[in-house]
């Protein structure tokens, strides 16, 4: 047996997905260990092993490849437990970090605050030495400065430090002298150096996401290092991969010093999923929504492709790294609600997480969440989830809700009718962050539901903002670790090259591409991939003259079309070009973005079996129907007996392994052929794409 | 026509992203550091009337004055408007607010019928006159300040009008003004791409009806906002120092603030007379700033567009500091800003002290030119990230700090330091907060900043306008004033020059230091009941003095820890 393994660790669950060398795919789901998240995995490895009938040696023994995923890096900005950081750079600029070049997001909000800097100003400690613009030495590094600095930092007992000198774009040579000093003072110390995560220009950009990087690198360097000791205990030898923010996988070693490239690593698979699941539509345009149970992220995706960018901010804080274009928002089953100061009832965004969890969880958590709320609403069957090795405890939620119940002077009921709707208003805003603020109209584009938590609450999202069209994958609850195996092997390489392109004919370019070009090929080759699979983007960042910013261009070596797109595209993206004015047009970098393909699971078809889900009919549960404003006993069906052209018209409860679908009165579901669900809007109907119209009729 | 609520949200959110769209192309397209770095730039969308649909704002002073010339064009062109055509515009005197903001219009057409209107508008590193860069305090009309841009149209139905464009640019020294006006017009393409899209996607009629319900529902929003300000009449005061010629003068901007139920009047009768020098604004300048010192004390959250402004009314008599008469010097006007803002946040912080914050830092700042020999380049550079001081306290929540003049409230951004370096032939050597320079309160005031640069290259001259070197930032409700500002060239002889607040300062040589203090903002509140471990975490941070933190917080910390020392602490608060 050949396996492949993508696991997407979240800060409730540890969502596997295995996918044998046929495509059969199976699906597990462990509650995660945020104190040591490999221990979850292992312990999930452990149940995987068992279902297979092998040992964990055995299991380990016959896993290729293991992608993964990790919030650990995003949860540490987040909560602001990353490690206690300092920042060493030049006299004169240590507030840089803080003053974010001045700005003030909400310009009419006197209300609204600066963010905590990651690095207080008492730790933000600076040294003599200068580089000029150019990269040349008017001052020598004071090397007294920086083992005075190092003292400081080290009895204030810092884990990490960031290391970003004025113009080390240019010039290394200060930033790796400081590095070397205070790797022999500071010990075992996470260093971050700006010159070498980030050698580009802009001191703003570097300072901060060189001090990002420092923040979360203890913790991801402690995850991966404890992570690879227990493989190697279970004498896994496979490949394994860490997901990043720019939707690519990566070797661990080298994310291990690169941690800043993991702070979307959780929800990064999410798009690539989406991209296959609407493609077996023939939908290339959607929205995606993942709902775990602590967060909730939405990407929108057009034309097959997600938004992208090169530089963007996590939590309000600079991050100069290439990213997908993904929003993020504190809702999931674990959200929490509490009564605000006004009296109203909120929801999240803190979570009851993995540990104690939700109240119905039995495991101490006191607080109403809302998986709680989706209990006593009937949504989740107590003795069922999680295939019945989570006993949900209805008496533990109801407990836990009149907390919140008493105060609105509400029953309990309509208390969990409140913290639904609320969380439901909480995510529809977070489509519209993705879709209607970016000028789109989210009716256009199709919902793919995914986590634990999204299935029973997207009819109320698609209902909220008149989405006609939803798709939930069978394995949606490990939609991430299922995006993880599709996705291939991404590097994105950059040379600062400042020249007038007419000056650069002279091969120079070639002669930096073809080095660039063999170091990702030895990279990617160390990554094991064979170099066939190796897929190449050059491309150059140009301007014309005296503009200050740039714009990328795909680039064929020898190729002389290049300036021809640059001034397509300028006109494409700022309406002009300088095309007829024969302006001067500058190279600043040259890119080259390295991909490895990675072969992807192919999943089996199902045979056609007739409308009728009689078969699959287990019962009835008393649920609560919005739509209806009441209870009612609504039929349940057994997920795994729903095949490939059965329909249901709602209400209607779909029963799967590690959570439930809740289909809405008004709406009906189809299953398609490779056992994922297809919902709709049943008034709608006509209106559907005309892909999926058929299979909706 | 049945209106769906969820499209007009949906245009809403797309005008907003066409106009912030713009602006992107804007910075990543502009030259001038002025306009790619600080964005010193405003973009927006009106209808085929002249209303505004949206805007993004980056410096809140240059946006209201948009909406009034796009009227004016369409009274001046009447029938003559055209497909293809590009309008530019910057003079004062026919709605303009400073004569350095020049504004591409661009009208747009679906089949042949005007739609709507795309405009953009940044200030110019140069716009001709005596003083490069345009500040000219020896100014006494506009003609010794710039050159007059009425209502010129520099395409017609898409042709290049060469001898128009010509004439505009044989009159300004910078080559990059040109390529930063082709920029201009380029974002307005994007807004004119996007907004035809748009609408041809919805319908024209189905459009218009949505545009008018999302207007009316923003005038709503606005209504309920004023409602909730007691009826009254409030007076205020805000003082302006210096015209630029006469030292120690001063003059007065009086405002009476009348609220109606959901009407609200600014009237300005019996503001001080014009100035003879530059120190005057516009109608619109004046209004601009009345309209962005109200919003902060409104939900943030209402829509820019025609509907937020219908409750607003404005009354400036002509003749007076805030509305000159042709044809005074003006270009001094936007900065007329801060003291106006004070007028207001003096007339209503009774009648609304929750929601009305202690005085920002106002502004001073120094634009530099000189010749670059190592790019063998003329340059102009304005020191934002020097200028920026700090906003005032309001109820709960502390100043922001560096943050810069209201005018601009946090649109306007420091240069990134690298860039900094790597287009002029300076070196930064301090950009830091400047301690103790907040003004104390229960919610302290933003602090301010302290800028060292080593200046270089050759035929340097600064010329600085503004004020805040008289009076600080001022305290609200038991809270300190912040700090004042100062400019200061240390020359490589030894003699230190501290500049005035209009000044112009020529041969400037090579070595010097220029070293510049931006104020810290009011505080909110008796600084006593600041609680003692806030305090003390500013003292380890530095921002706050041990002296400070006694004498105007009353907290003792023990010696040589950062602890608070309780007793020692409440010996000192007891009694006040």
């Amino acid at each position: 047996m050949r396996l492949r393994v993508g696991i997407d660790v979240g800060g409730t669950f540890t969502d596997f997905l295995v996918v044998d060398e046929r495509g059969e795919a199976r699906v597990f789901k462990t509650l995660s260990t945020p104190d040591d998240p490999s221990r979850g995995l292992l312990h999930g490895l452990g149940e995987i092993a068992e279902s297979y009938g092998l040992t964990v040696q055995e299991l380990a023994g016959a896993v290729e490849v293991m992608v993964h995923g990790t919030t650990v890096t995003t949860n540490a900005v987040l909560t602001r437990r990353g490690a206690k950081t300092g920042l060493l750079t030049t006299r004169g600029v240590r507030d840089a970090l803080e003053m974010r070049r001045g700005i003030r997001e909400e310009q009419y909000n006197n209300r609204y605050a600066n963010v905590e800097p990651l690095v207080p100003r008492y730790l933000r400690l600076a040294t003599g030495g200068r580089l000029d613009h150019d990269g040349k030495e008017l001052e020598p590094l004071s090397e007294a400065g920086v083992l005075e600095a190092a003292e400081s930092l080290g009895n204030e007992g810092v884990e990490a430090v960031a290391i970003c000198f004025m113009n080390a774009f240019a010039n290394p040579a200060h930033e790796r002298r400081a590095e070397a000093l205070l790797k022999e003072k500071l010990g075992g110390a996470y260093l971050s150096v700006s010159s070498t995560l980030l050698p580009a220009i802009r001191f703003y950009d570097r300072v901060s996401t060189t001090v990002l990087n420092a923040y979360v690198g203890p913790a991801l360097r402690r995850y991966i290092d404890a992570l690879v000791e227990k493989l190697s205990g279970i004498r896994f030898a496979g490949v394994l991969r860490i997901m990043q923010s720019n939707g690519g996988v990566v070797a661990p070693e080298i994310v291990r010093e690169r941690a800043a490239m993991t702070l979307l690593s959780g929800p990064a698979a999410g798009p690539r999923a989406g991209t296959f699941y609407a493609g077996i539509h023939g939908l290339s345009d959607c929205i995606t929504v993942d709902m775990g149970g602590t967060s909730f992220d939405a990407a929108l995706l057009r034309g097959g492709q997600p938004l992208f960018v090169t530089e963007g901010e996590v939590d309000r804080l600079r991050l100069a790294l290439p990213m997908l274009d993904i929003t993020t928002i504190g809702a999931g089953g674990g959200s929490i609600g509490w009564i605000d100061k006004g009296g109203l009832l909120r929801m999240g965004p803190q979570s009851a997480g993995a540990q104690p969890g939700p109240a119905c969880y039995g495991r101490g958590g006191q607080e109403p969440t809302c998986t709680d709320a989706d209990v006593l609403l009937g949504y989740l069957p107590p003795d069922e989830f999680a295939g019945g090795r989570i006993r949900l405890d209805p008496s533990a939620a109801r407990r836990a809700i009149e907390r919140v119940a008493g105060p609105l002077r509400m029953t309990v009921e309509e208390a969990a009718v409140g913290m639904a709707r609320v969380i439901d208003a909480n995510m529809a805003n977070g489509v519209r962050a993705v879709s209607v603020r970016r000028g789109f109209d989210p009716r256009e584009f199709p919902l793919v539901v995914a986590g634990g938590a999204g299935p029973q609450h997207c009819c109320a999202i698609c209902s909220e903002l008149e989405i006609p069209l939803f798709l939930v994958p069978r394995q949606s609850s490990i939609f991430c670790a299922a995006g993880m195996l599709m996705s291939d092997l991404i590097h994105d390489d950059v040379r600062s090259m400042p020249a007038r392109l007419d000056r650069l004919r002279d091969g120079r370019l070639e002669a930096v591409l073809r080095e660039m070009s063999e170091s990702a090929r030895a990279t990617l080759r160390a990554e094991r991939v064979a170099d066939e699979d190796v897929v190449l983007q050059p491309s150059l960042d140009m301007r014309y003259v005296k503009q200050y910013h740039e714009v990328n261009v795909p680039f064929s070596p020898g190729s002389s079309e290049v300036a021809e797109r640059f001034h397509r595209e300028h006109d494409r993206l700022y309406g002009y070009d300088l095309a007829d004015q024969k302006t001067p047009i500058e190279v600043i970098n040259v890119r080259l973005r390295s991909i490895g393909r990675v072969n992807k699971p192919s999943f089996p078809e199902l045979a056609l079996a007739g409308s009728d889900p009689a078969s699959a009919r287990k019962g009835e549960r008393r649920a609560w129907v919005p739509e209806r404003r009441a209870f009612e006993e609504v039929p349940t069906y057994d997920a795994d007996r729903l095949s490939h052209g059965m329909r249901l018209s709602g209400p209607a409860l779909v029963d799967q392994a590690n959570t439930t679908l809740f289909l809405s009165a008004g709406y009906g579901l189809v299953c398609d052929r490779y056992g994922n669900f297809v919902g709709f809007r049943r008034d709608r109907a006509e209106s559907l794409p005309a892909s999926v119209a058929e299979l909706c009729r | 026509m049945t209106v769906d609520p969820i499209l007009a949200s949906v245009m809403q959110r797309a005008f907003k992203s066409i106009t912030d769209e713009m602006s992107v192309s804007m910075m990543r397209t502009t030259r001038s550091p002025i306009l790619c770095e600080a964005k010193d730039f405003v973009t927006g969308l009106y209808d085929e009337k002249g209303n505004m649909l949206e805007q993004t704002e980056n410096l809140p002073i240059l946006s209201f004055s948009l909406g009034p010339v796009c009227k004016h064009l369409l009274e001046y062109f009447g029938d003559e408007i055209h497909p293809g055509d590009v309008i530019f515009h910057n003079d004062v005197f026919s709605f303009g607010n400073q004569n350095n903001d020049v504004a591409a219009f661009k009208p747009i057409f679906l089949a042949e019928r005007l739609i709507g209107w795309a405009a953009t508008k940044g200030h110019m590193a140069d716009i001709g006159g005596a003083v490069k860069g345009g500040y000219n305090p020896a100014a006494t009309e506009v003609f010794q300040e710039a050159l007059r841009i009425p209502a010129v149209k520099v395409y017609e139905r898409g042709r290049l009008r060469k001898d128009v464009w010509d004439l505009i640019f044989a009159n300004i020294r910078l080559d990059i003004v040109k390529e930063d006006m082709r920029a201009e017009i380029g974002a307005c393409t994007i807004g004119e791409r996007r907004l035809q899209a748009l609408v041809e996607k919805i319908g024209l009629e189905r459009f218009e009806a949505h545009k008018q319900h999302l207007c009316a529902a923003t005038e709503r929003m606005m209504r309920q906002e004023i409602r909730s300000i007691p009826n009254g009449r409030y007076h205020g005061e805000g003082k302006v120092f210096f015209d630029g010629k006469h030292p120690g003068s001063e003059f007065t901007i009086r405002v009476a603030v009348a609220v109606e139920d959901e009407d609200i009047t600014f009237d300005y009768t019996g503001t001080d007379q014009q100035t003879d020098g530059f120190v005057n604004g516009t109608y619109t300048s004046s209004a601009s700033a009345t309209i962005l010192t109200f919003l902060q004390m409104v939900n943030p959250d209402i829509p820019h567009n025609q509907g937020m402004l219908r409750p607003l009314r404005i009354v400036i008599p002509e003749g007076t500091i805030l509305n000159a008469s042709y044809p005074k010097a003006t270009t001094f006007g936007n900065h007329l800003c801060p003291p106006n803002a004070d007028a207001i946040i003096r007339a209503l912080a009774g009648a609304i002290p929750d929601r009305v914050g202690a005085g920002w830092n106002h502004l001073l700042c120094a634009l530099t030119t000189g010749h670059n020999p190592r790019k063998a380049e003329d340059y102009v550079d304005i020191c934002f990230m020097g200028l920026k001081g700090g906003s005032g306290a309001v109820r709960g929540v502390d100043g922001y700090d560096h943050i810069g003049m209201i005018d601009a409230s946090g649109g306007l951004l420091d240069q990134d330091y690298e860039m900094f370096e790597q287009q002029t032939p300076h070196q930064l050597l301090r950009h830091e907060y400047l301690t103790d320079s907040a003004g104390a309160g229960e919610w302290r005031g933003g602090l301010g900043v302290e800028t060292e640069i080593l200046l270089g290259g050759e035929r340097t001259q600064l010329v600085t306008f503004g004020d805040g070197d008289v009076k600080p930032a001022f305290g609200l409700f038991g809270g300190r004033d912040g700090t004042l500002n100062f400019i200061e060239l240390r020359k490589p002889d030894g003699t230190v020059y501290r500049t005035t607040s209009k000044d112009i300062v020529g041969g400037v040589p090579a070595g010097t230091r220029y070293v510049q203090e931006a104020g810290g903002g009011g505080g909110y509140g008796d600084p006593k009941r600041r609680p003692a471990e806030k305090v003390a975490r500013e003292v380890r941070d530095g921002i706050l003095s041990r002296a400070a933190a006694e004498k105007l917080y009353g907290v003792a910390l023990w010696p040589g820890t950062f602890e608070v020392d309780e007793l020692g602490t409440a010996e000192l608060r007891r009694g006040s």
